[in-house]
């Protein structure tokens, strides 16, 4: 039986996504919470399977919940349920390590579908996340050779079929499509793509380990 | 070790400076002796030929009286024979009281024999000239009084430059025995401070009126004139120093300032009127005034060196030497006064030979600290070395009785001309200086226009980005609030209602909304990421749909930029016609084509599928309903135009054509900071 955390502000949309969690998950237990605050209480008092989090919360980001998850309950699968689809908003969750988003309007039988795809291992990755993605490795490559080379984080780079994968995602061919021109399977295009999210969400929690330690807020 | 041969270095640096500046001060030195010789010999000539009596030898009308009876008398008339006997003696002018009557003050009487007078026509006209007596002049004739200058009781007269033009009355001649007596009453040397306000008389010349005239006036010419038109001149340059120190602040201006102005009251002979003013107190206000001179003197040389600008040690001495200045012309007047009347000249001599000491000293003061860089004022200081020495030669070897009395002595124009060339040269250093500041001052404005130019710039830039960044805060404000609001709101009606129609509005809406807060809060987009969003959205939509896609897209990369506005409306419209496509078309293949016309910067988007088309509406136009007027209507918003090809059987083509604005894009980008 699955532990599923839901995190939503909205009474009617909390109640709608519940039974769309049910659906894709019968016989689950669900824990409801429409604050950070009770959401995080939730998080040191429960042993979650899946999370839905919406991200415009009244007191502050469910970013917040993601990265408290990912530290906590690292195999929690956190996904992302935003009105947002822009990437400025959805990259920031990805990076604390979210494992892929939905967006709220889509019809039931959609997001059912993609929540399951999701829990399956095959998360979604848009064209503007991609670009964000390859930017932010080009940019963690200029800077590594920069820092010192005993840095406690270990270099966290994209294999070369990975980037191949971001590169066309980028320039706006679906996964099924890579898989054809790739000549990969479904299964494998999704493994890449989870690959890529994990990456960064290390990645991105290597920099503000330096960053923290570089600012002096790690004691050792 | 290391340490000491700077230290080594320093003196012997120094030493060769020495010696490079004693080189210059002897260079300098021989300048000085070349001009004062030049000026002595000079000075020897100016005076033989300057005589009165050297350029008439040959005029054979007017006699120079040479030889003459004086007697010291105070009498109304030339004493009685006897008296005259004992008391007189023979003289030869020019005569000095110092020589002939040492002590003497008072009237002396001096008798001419007119032989050549004798019988001469009754209607010649026959005048006398007393040429130089400073003192008060009486000329009888005969016993007739015919001339008289000054008062004959102190305080007498001193009106030493002035000659004297006597007419001498045919009537009072008698056919012999003519005799001219002058009487001339005047100071002992002891009670003046200059010899030449000592009494004596100079010469005396006698003959056609016309000709002792025109001598006269020469010699005030020489004398006065040309004196009174350099005093002139020496008073407008002072004037023209004080201003030009009072308005640049300039101490060594205020000095030569002072000093020419001095000299120029002082030589000038403007003071030919006879002041009632006692004697002693007369020639000891004259001899008063050369001690501030000499201080000015001083003062403008060390100013001019640039003393006491730079060195606190030298600010020191400078002070000092004011002091010893200033006390100095305190000490004079004092110090005359303890001497006594009677010993006036002496004191006034060992005065001037002091302030002649100071003199030379500050001027080979000047040329030490100007040897090493300033040519031009070590030159010109050099020259004045020697004009001064020679000056002051002359001057003290004729106050000293080594010189005659009577001539013109060069001094009197010299020293006029060597402040007029130190004035000039001034006045040069001065506009110089003017017109480098001027320069610099021209450069300094065009610098501070250059920079507030500049100021004004990146103030614009600035406030730009400022609106710029508060309309991207003010953007992404409404566009949360659109979210929060709207969006929860919309959301609500997607997933609550149990009517599909309503719920797929409110989808649709939601989707407006989000691309309308994307054109809000839009940056501008690079084109081949617009087309791989549109792709990836297309592709998926399309292959959801069950519709097979093929999309073209051009092969290169274009980095062209793509306004937010041009890549949401071109979003509704794709999607509207991808809508279309799903909805009502019944087509099993699509072909989607962009091609980028960079030339004429035009972007076109061609949508073909292969369904049913659009059916007619009974006017002969294709049907409203399938969104066709509102996918124009976006496409004209952007300057674009939006082409529906239809016909039943063949399928429908959308032809999208919209202009890249290229040019306004790229200042946008420019201007706006990095994501």
């Amino acid at each position: 039986m699955k532990q599923i955390l839901l995190l939503e502000d909205l009474p009617e949309i909390r109640a709608w996504l519940k039974t769309l969690a049910l659906q894709v998950f019968p016989g689950a237990q669900i824990s409801e919470s429409a604050r950070i605050h009770d959401a995080l209480e939730l998080v040191n008092a429960v042993r979650f399977d899946v999370a839905m989090i919406d991200l415009g919360l009244p007191d502050g980001s469910g970013v917040e919940v993601v990265q408290a998850l990912r530290e906590k309950q690292p195999d929690v699968q956190s996904v992302v349920v935003t009105i947002h689809d822009d990437d400025d908003h959805l990259f920031p969750a990805l990076q604390a390590g979210a494992f892929g988003y939905l967006l709220k309007e889509q019809p039931r039988e959609q997001l059912a579908e993609q929540l399951h795809r999701i829990s399956q291992g095959e998360p979604p990755l848009s064209p503007s996340i991609a670009r964000r993605v390859i930017q932010y490795f080009t940019a963690q490559a200029r800077l590594k050779p920069v820092q010192e080379p005993d840095t406690v984080t270990p270099h966290v780079q994209l294999t070369d079929r990975e980037n191949e994968v971001l590169l066309r995602v980028a320039k706006g061919f679906t996964l099924p499509e890579i898989g054809v021109q790739l000549n990969l399977s479904r299964h494998t295009i999704a493994d890449y793509v989870k690959q890529i999210y994990r990456k960064l969400n290390v990645s991105s929690r290597a920099e503000a380990a330096l960053e923290a330690q570089r600012l002096g807020l790690f004691r050792r | 070790m290391r340490k000491q041969a700077p230290a080594a270095a320093a003196p012997a640096a120094s030493l060769l400076g020495m010696a490079s500046r004693r080189v210059w001060i002897v260079l300098g030195l021989t300048l000085a002796v070349v001009v004062a010789v030049g000026l002595l010999a000079l000075n020897q000539e100016a005076s033989r030929l300057s005589r009165p009596d050297a350029h008439l030898a040959s005029g054979n009308d007017v006699h120079t009286l040479r030889q003459a009876w004086a007697v010291p008398d105070n009498g109304a008339h030339f004493p009685m024979p006897a008296v005259a006997q004992v008391n007189g003696k023979a003289v030869t002018l020019p005569d000095e009281w110092s020589r002939s009557q040492p002590g003497h003050k008072g009237g002396v009487w001096y008798r001419f024999p007119l032989g050549f007078a004798d019988g001469a026509p009754a209607d010649a006209l026959l005048a006398a000239l007393v040429d130089r007596a400073c003192a008060s002049v009486e000329v009888q004739l005969n016993g007739a009084v015919v001339f008289r200058s000054g008062r004959m009781v102190e305080p007498y007269a001193r009106d030493c430059f002035g000659s004297h033009v006597v007419p001498l009355p045919t009537a009072l001649l008698r056919p012999s025995g003519n005799v001219l007596d002058v009487k001339v009453a005047g100071y002992p040397i002891q009670r003046v401070t200059a010899r030449q306000r000592a009494g004596g008389l100079a010469a005396v010349h006698v003959g056609p009126m016309s000709e002792i005239r025109q001598m006269a006036d020469e010699q005030t010419l020489w004398t006065t004139t040309l004196s009174q038109i350099m005093g002139g001149v020496l008073v407008v340059m002072g004037v023209f120093s004080l201003g030009l120190a009072w308005v640049r602040r300039l101490n060594y201006m205020l000095y030569f300032g002072l000093l020419t102005l001095g000299w120029a009251l002082m030589t000038g002979r403007f003071w030919r009127a006879d002041l009632p003013v006692p004697n002693d107190a007369m020639e000891v206000l004259i001899a008063i005034m050369m001690a501030p001179m000499t201080a000015f003197a001083v003062k403008f040389l060390m100013g001019y060196a640039g003393i006491g600008l730079r060195d606190p040690s030298q600010q020191v001495w400078n002070h000092r030497v004011n002091l010893l200045l200033w006390a100095q012309c305190l000490l004079l007047p004092l110090s005359l006064l303890g001497l006594g009347v009677d010993r006036l000249f002496l004191g006034a001599r060992i005065w001037f030979g002091v302030f002649t000491l100071e003199l030379f000293l500050a001027i080979g003061h000047f040329l030490w600290v100007t040897g090493q860089g300033r040519r031009a004022e070590f030159w010109l200081m050099s020259a004045a070395l020697g004009v001064v020495a020679a000056v002051l030669g002359i001057e003290l070897s004729y106050q000293s009785g080594l010189l005659q009395t009577g001539g013109l002595h060069i001094t009197h124009f010299v020293m006029p001309l060597l402040y007029a060339a130190v004035g000039v040269r001034l006045i040069q250093v001065y506009a110089r200086a003017l017109q480098s500041a001027e320069g610099a001052r021209a450069h300094l404005e065009r610098r501070v226009q250059e920079i507030s130019v500049e100021i004004e710039r990146n103030f614009n830039q600035i406030a730009e980005l400022r609106v710029d960044q508060i309309a991207e805060k003010e953007r992404k404000r409404i566009a949360g609030d659109l979210h929060d609001d709207l969006g929860a709101k919309l959301l609500t009606i997607v997933h609550t209602s149990d009517n599909d129609r309503i719920s797929t509005l409110a989808r649709e809406a939601l989707e407006e909304m989000r691309l309308s807060v994307r054109g809000l809060t839009g940056r501008p987009m690079v084109l081949s990421d617009s087309l791989a969003d549109w792709r990836s959205e297309v592709v998926s939509r399309l292959g959801q749909a069950g519709i097979e896609c093929e999309w073209r897209n051009p092969n290169d990369i274009i980095e062209e930029p793509l306004s937010s506005r041009t890549y949401v409306q071109t979003t509704r419209i794709l999607r509207e016609g991808v809508s279309n496509i799903i909805k009502h078309s019944g087509a099993s293949h699509v072909v989607i084509s962009a091609d980028v016309d960079l030339e004429n910067h035009v972007f076109t988007l061609v949508i073909q599928d292969n369904g049913k088309g659009i059916p007619m509406e009974l006017d002969g136009r294709l049907d409203r309903g399938h969104g066709m007027t509102s996918m124009k209507h976006r496409a004209k918003q952007l300057n674009g135009q939006c082409l529906v090809e239809s016909g039943p059987g063949f399928g429908t083509i959308i032809r999208l054509t919209l202009p890249l604005e290229i040019a306004t894009m790229q200042q946008v980008l420019s201007h706006r900071p990095g994501p």
